[in-house]
């Protein structure tokens, strides 16, 4: 706090001095740094106001460009600049004046001690205005004043370091019409990533059912038709090619089940979410238990799966997610224990899944995590991990999904 | 045999009567939905009854409700169910309500000897379990599993499909005797009581490994 003060109260005349200097060029390589610098001065700010107050400040994130321009387009940059400038000044003053009430109940003490040091036709008078001018008025004016000064002195710095904050709050904050050109930027991100994922979908479900359930039934059309030829000519040849057609058949069967589980879980259709995941969680080598919340009305809009309207994708979404997450537990992460929370909070689908185990998960290295990221963040959800070493590991994701 | 089949699909109606008629069968009728079943079952008391899972109005697991139903108005009452999928949960609940029913992937009647066999196996109040349904539930649990020999997990197998001793003796080409002793050993390892009749001992097995949240009493090494 005192540091971030200091620092401030250093770079503003240097960031003055620097944008002078840009006449002559050199400021413009030092000014972006300097920017930088007063960036991450910001962002502390930023986070020590979010962690003691309710309307949390979001840092703003480091400066990543090096250009002057770049950097000076940036919306927070402006705000950095502005907050810079007011609190170099206000903050100065309201440090200065609680410090003084934080050191006036002793300089009371010290006053009233030495009322006697003061010329007796001017008496030394204090808050209330009555003169002190022996031991008794001392002791019956002296010790409620100094109560006043302490009471002063308890309340007055903080109120002032509230409405410093609050100042800090309101420069440094964004506007509300920056938070909403913020999230349309993020929505338009990913929708587009969502239009894009249902498109390479819609393309592998295309290429496995042409390339492998279609050309089996093709090959065992032809093996039944060469049969039929051969009955005639030679009838005992046509064992062998009916049981090759039967298990080409049996083939196509399997590849074709493949390809519709992928599409939409089976178990998802008989048994909406709920189920399907009770069944995924009694599947798990690892000992697991789940705790299903509110999900929606059985029998309500979303008919007899008594799932409400979670929209289907966002069902496959959220039901992989938790099967691949199992999955991971079981073969990486040494748990004793895993437990599965789904429930739904107003339009938000929220699915928790948490191990015991050596923690230390990280996207990447084959443990699925990223398949899972995708697929959340293709139906607009948010997935967070957080694993530390030694654990334990805790999956978070929610889906929007209407309300 | 005297069958009452459960299908909505007409194709495959017709195929699974015209291919049990020409081995025999008498088919008593075919219904599209599970109330028409249960009805049937009730008036026909049939030797066995073919049951598809998602039969209408709901395209769910109807079929394994309707099964259920059945067997309350006609208790024992056969059932083989068939589905285009496999879930072991649904293995579970028909399991739950004894024995006398079969759980078969539709592909397999494409093996007609195979299919007759669970039939047969199911009418004479036997199980058919799908090898496919088997190895989801045997991959349920992991531990208990990993104290078994190679040999002692193919008699697991076979015995939760629904084989008997001098089956599993003839597939595995070993014989009844080591069998027996296979399955001795299995029940020990299992702390399970030691079980003789062949559908018993399915459940036994099957309940022990199924069993959702209970470990074995001893964990085994963490398989990783």
């Amino acid at each position: 706090m005192f540091v971030r003060a200091l620092a401030l109260v250093v770079l503003v005349p240097v960031l003055m001095y620097s944008a002078v200097l840009c006449l002559v060029g050199l400021g413009l390589l030092i000014l972006p740094l300097e920017l930088r610098l007063l960036r991450r001065l910001a962002d502390g700010e930023r986070d020590r106001l979010g962690r003691w107050a309710a309307a949390s400040t979001p840092p703003a994130g480091p400066q990543a460009r090096r250009r002057l321009m770049a950097v000076l387009s940036d919306p927070a940059t402006g705000r950095d600049l502005r907050w810079a400038a007011v609190m170099t000044v206000a903050g100065t003053a309201l440090g200065l004046i609680g410090a003084a009430l934080f050191l006036f109940p002793a300089a009371v003490l010290v006053l009233v001690g030495l009322w006697w040091l003061f010329p007796a036709d001017d008496p030394i008078r204090l808050i209330l205005n009555v003169p002190i001018d022996s031991w008794g008025s001392a002791v019956y004016a002296g010790v409620p004043q100094f109560l006043l000064s302490v009471l002063l002195a308890l309340v007055g710095p903080p109120l002032l370091a509230r409405l410093a904050a609050s100042v800090s709050r309101w420069l440094l904050a964004p506007s509300a019409a920056a938070v909403l050109a913020e999230r349309v930027s993020t929505l338009d991100r990913t929708r587009t990533g969502a239009i894009d994922a249902h498109g390479n979908e819609l393309r592998r479900i295309e290429r496995d059912l042409h390339d492998g359930t279609q050309a089996r039934l093709v090959s065992l059309a032809m093996q039944l038709g060469l049969a039929e030829r051969t009955l005639s000519a030679d009838p005992a040849a046509v064992g062998p090619l009916l049981t090759r057609a039967r298990e080409g058949a049996e083939e196509a069967m399997a590849e074709l089940r493949d390809v519709l589980r992928s599409v939409y879980p089976p178990i998802l259709a008989d048994r909406g979410l709920a189920g399907a995941v009770s069944a995924v969680v009694a599947r798990c080598p690892v000992p697991a238990t789940v705790e299903l919340g509110e999900l929606g009305q059985p029998g309500g809009p979303g008919g007899p799966r008594g799932l409400g309207d979670v929209p289907a994708q966002i069902e496959v979404a959220v039901y992989f997610a938790i099967t691949e997450a199992l999955t991971n537990v079981a073969k990486h992460a040494h748990a004793g224990s895993v437990s599965v929370t789904l429930a739904r909070a107003g339009g938000t689908l929220r699915a928790e899944i948490t191990d015991d185990g050596r923690g230390g998960a990280a996207e990447g290295g084959g443990t699925g995590l990223r398949g899972i990221r995708q697929r959340i963040e293709a139906v607009d959800g948010v997935l967070r991990v957080q694993s530390p070493p030694g654990g334990p590991t805790v999956i978070t994701v929610e889906c929007p999904c209407g309300s | 045999m005297r069958i009452v089949i459960a299908e909505d699909n007409a194709l495959l109606a017709q195929g699974l009567t015209a291919l049990l008629e020409a081995l025999g069968n008498e088919v008593l009728a075919t219904t599209e939905d599970a109330e028409s079943f249960v009805a049937a079952a009730v008036t026909h008391r049939p030797d066995v009854a073919v049951v598809d899972v998602r039969l209408p109005p709901s395209f769910t697991d109807e079929g394994i409700r309707a099964a259920l139903r059945a067997r309350e108005h006609v208790h024992g009452l056969p059932i083989l169910v068939l589905s285009q999928y496999v879930e072991d949960t649904y293995a579970r609940e028909l399991l739950a309500d004894g024995t006398g029913v079969g759980y078969l992937l539709k592909d397999r009647v494409a093996r007609v000897d195979d299919f007759v066999d669970a039939l047969h196996r199911v009418a004479a109040g036997g199980t058919a379990l799908d090898p496919d349904v088997v190895r989801q539930l045997l991959a349920t649990r992991g531990n208990p599993l990993s104290r078994l020999t190679e040999r002692e997990r193919e008699v697991l197998a076979l015995m939760a499909q629904g084989y008997g001793n001098s089956e599993i003796a003839d597939r595995l080409v070993v014989t009844e005797r080591a069998v027996h002793k296979h399955v001795g050993n299995i029940f020990v390892k299992f702390d399970l009581p030691p079980e003789d009749s062949g559908d018993r001992r399915v459940l036994a097995v099957l309940t022990h490994l199924g069993a959702p949240q209970r470990r074995s009493r001893r964990p085994g090494p963490e398989a990783d």
